[in-house]
């Protein structure tokens, strides 16, 4: 890294604690590239300001908000540029206006996954998931509430924000698919492996005391769990197509052995589960899995995607569904 | 023979377990633990395998479903013996009538660390700490209230120092230096040093402690044990053993046994000073990463320190 890092890791949790803890939120003029773009689960920006407004929109509705930077699995070099897997805890108190409608006074705590391209140390390319199902929870709303309660403020089924989904989305420059490590290629095949409903793998490969986490702060132990958890997605959408399409495995020194990948399903809403009854709405689901191996296998999985936009989705197109609905 | 059937210490750890309890070969204790074994918890202290067998049998009559899934094996090696801190996760559903009263159809999930030495096969020393205080609020009980009612029912008196007997295992753990890590920020904190979390931890720090309370962040940590320590002011923090490992795919990291003894004489985590003479017996876990510690799973019995308070106060 130039400069004032030690590594692609400080620098990725320096420049996230300047933006937002330290205020510096100008600084992204600097750290985010003026034509960046920048996908997250909710939809796609391009350019910094874009970033910048968003950023202090999320300030003023969380003014104490602070990013607890967990892990950074990351790939590249300096010469091409590195990809940085940032997962997160963000903490603060619902006192502003914003997004989230009038201020709640309530405490939010939910996990974040951002995958960002570092380029001579400006972020050019990024893709993100909020666990956004948590954060409307704890605020007191269900996912396909608050789903629907956007697209109503948004203006309507023919204006609301179109969640992310590959028709909507921008080539930026980061053209790279991770690295060739073999703990990339193991998370890589257990994924594919559940996604091709070998669901046994997860009993083979996992930890018996595996402990997940999921949207929704959605959190347990043990192989049944994580079966039980990854069926239910998975049935909502049987037929989406799977695809990996970023892949990171590390084995450093004074850390868990883990691997980062980020993946989607794209396809229908064709199967009974959380989203209802079955309505053959076309859905995307971008979805981002860190895990970490030890001597008894998988042991450790933290995985997002983002369900209140696969609700807008489901909505936007079929603003007459519900969950309950008969 | 032994390296027949196990792979390594660990494997050896973790297979006896689910041998014990979820297999029901509750009578292979007859052969994993020695005939003599004395067996710590703060809830008492067990000496021999028969009473060892007896609770066993009592716990899986009360909660039939009980897993025991085991996180992790923290060990070190001595002349008299191997030292495995165990930690693991443990749900069940509450469905049959037993230490906790009639059936609850509740469910709880919470860990356990059991810190067991090993010579020839055989576990002939122990200590081990369960979270109680989570079992109780998640069957729907308050901790101080089911202590009470243990203290009127009688039964053993809690683990206190001057009942200890040598059970054979002297050793003190490794000299690694996460262990001696993890010992110094512990000692720091319970010398009121708690600026020791602000620097020793991540920040993203991720702490499990007693009662199934999970935080999130370095003041989680400070309010963990700031409300212990002010709960007992004046009592002697010792160290009693300390293993730190790195390699083998997992993070750095460390294991403590430690104690707490003194009066019950600062408000804290147990209410209104009363002046009891309390022992607490602590057992934790750290994994460390490139910002400090990050991980961090301590465990304190509250029932069995409640069940001293009470005891002194005469309020049961």
């Amino acid at each position: 890294m130039a400069s004032r890092f030690a590594n692609l890791p400080d620098y990725i949790q320096g420049v996230t604690w300047e933006i937002w803890e330290g205020r510096q939120i100008s600084s992204l003029h600097r750290a985010y590239g003026k034509d960046m773009v920048a996908r997250s689960t909710i939809g796609v920006m391009t350019g910094n300001e874009d970033v910048i407004r968003d950023t202090l929109a999320s300030l003023a509705a969380f003014p104490d908000r602070q990013i607890y930077g967990d892990d950074v699995i990351w790939s590249g070099s300096e010469e091409e540029g590195y990809l940085s897997s940032h997962r997160s805890m963000i903490i603060g108190t619902h006192t502003g206006h914003g997004v989230f409608g009038p201020p709640t006074g309530r405490r939010v705590a939910a996990r974040c996954i951002a995958d960002c391209y570092v380029q001579d140390d400006v972020i050019t390319d990024e893709w993100l998931c909020y666990d956004m199902a948590a954060m409307v929870q704890q605020l007191g709303h269900s996912p396909e509430a608050w789903a629907r309660a956007s697209i109503a403020r948004e203006g309507g089924t023919e204006q609301a924000r179109r969640p992310f989904a590959p028709d909507i989305d921008l080539p930026g420059p980061y053209q790279g698919r991770g690295n060739d490590h073999p703990l990339g290629h193991r998370l890589a095949e257990i994924l594919t492996r559940i996604m091709a409903k070998d669901v046994a793998v997860i009993g083979e490969s996992y930890d018996r005391a595996v402990h997940v986490w999921h949207p929704g702060d959605v959190t347990g132990w043990g192989i049944p769990f994580a079966e039980a958890q990854w069926m239910a997605l998975r049935t909502c959408f049987p037929d989406a197509e799977f695809r990996i399409d970023h892949q990171i495995g590390r084995a450093d020194a004074g850390e868990p052995d883990r691997a980062a990948i980020r993946w989607s399903l794209t396809g229908h809403h064709t199967g009974f589960g959380a989203y209802g009854a079955p309505t053959g709405v076309p859905v995307h689901v971008m979805g981002f899995t860190h895990a970490e191996f030890g001597p008894w296998g998988l042991r450790r999985e933290f995985t997002l995607w983002d369900p209140v936009s696969i609700w807008k989705q489901i909505l936007l197109a079929r603003p007459d569904h519900a969950y309950g609905a008969l | 023979m032994f390296w027949d059937r196990w792979t390594d210490f660990p494997d050896y750890i973790i297979g006896i377990t689910k041998e014990i309890w979820e297999d029901r070969g509750i009578a292979t204790l007859h052969e994993y633990y020695a005939p003599d074994i004395v067996m710590r918890t703060p809830m008492g202290l067990t000496r021999g395998n028969q009473g060892v067998i007896a609770g066993t049998m009592a716990t899986i009559d009360e909660f039939p479903d009980r897993r025991l899934l085991a996180e992790d094996v923290i060990w070190s090696e001595h002349a008299t013996g191997h030292l495995s801190s165990h930690r693991l996760i443990t749900s069940a559903t509450h469905t049959r009538p037993g230490v906790f009263g009639p059936a609850t159809g509740r469910r709880f999930t919470i860990r356990v660390i059991a810190d067991c030495a090993a010579k020839d096969g055989a576990i002939f020393d122990e200590w081990l700490v369960r979270d109680y205080g989570g079992i109780a609020r998640q069957l729907g009980f308050d901790p101080r209230e089911v202590a009470a009612r243990l203290l009127r029912e009688g039964g053993p008196a809690p683990f206190t120092p001057d009942q200890d007997v040598d059970g054979g295992y002297h050793g003190r753990g490794n000299d690694n230096d996460w262990g001696l890590q993890y010992e110094d920020l512990l000692t720091r904190i319970m010398g009121a040093d708690f600026r020791a979390i602000h620097t020793g931890y991540d920040r993203a720090v991720i702490g499990e402690y007693p009662g199934g309370v999970q935080g999130i962040g370095r003041e989680q940590a400070v309010e963990f044990w700031l409300g212990l320590r002010s709960s007992f002011p004046d009592a002697t923090f010792r160290i009693h053993h300390r293993i730190g490992m790195d390699g083998g795919m997992l993070s750095p990291r460390a294991a403590v046994r430690w104690s707490l003894d003194g009066t019950h004489s600062g408000w804290g985590s147990f209410g209104r000073p009363s002046g009891a003479k309390v022992h607490v017996m602590g057992i934790s876990h750290a994994e460390f990463g490139p910002w400090g510690l990050r991980r961090e799973y301590a465990l304190i019995d509250e029932i069995a320190i409640w069940k001293q308070i009470l005891n002194h106060t005469g309020e049961s």
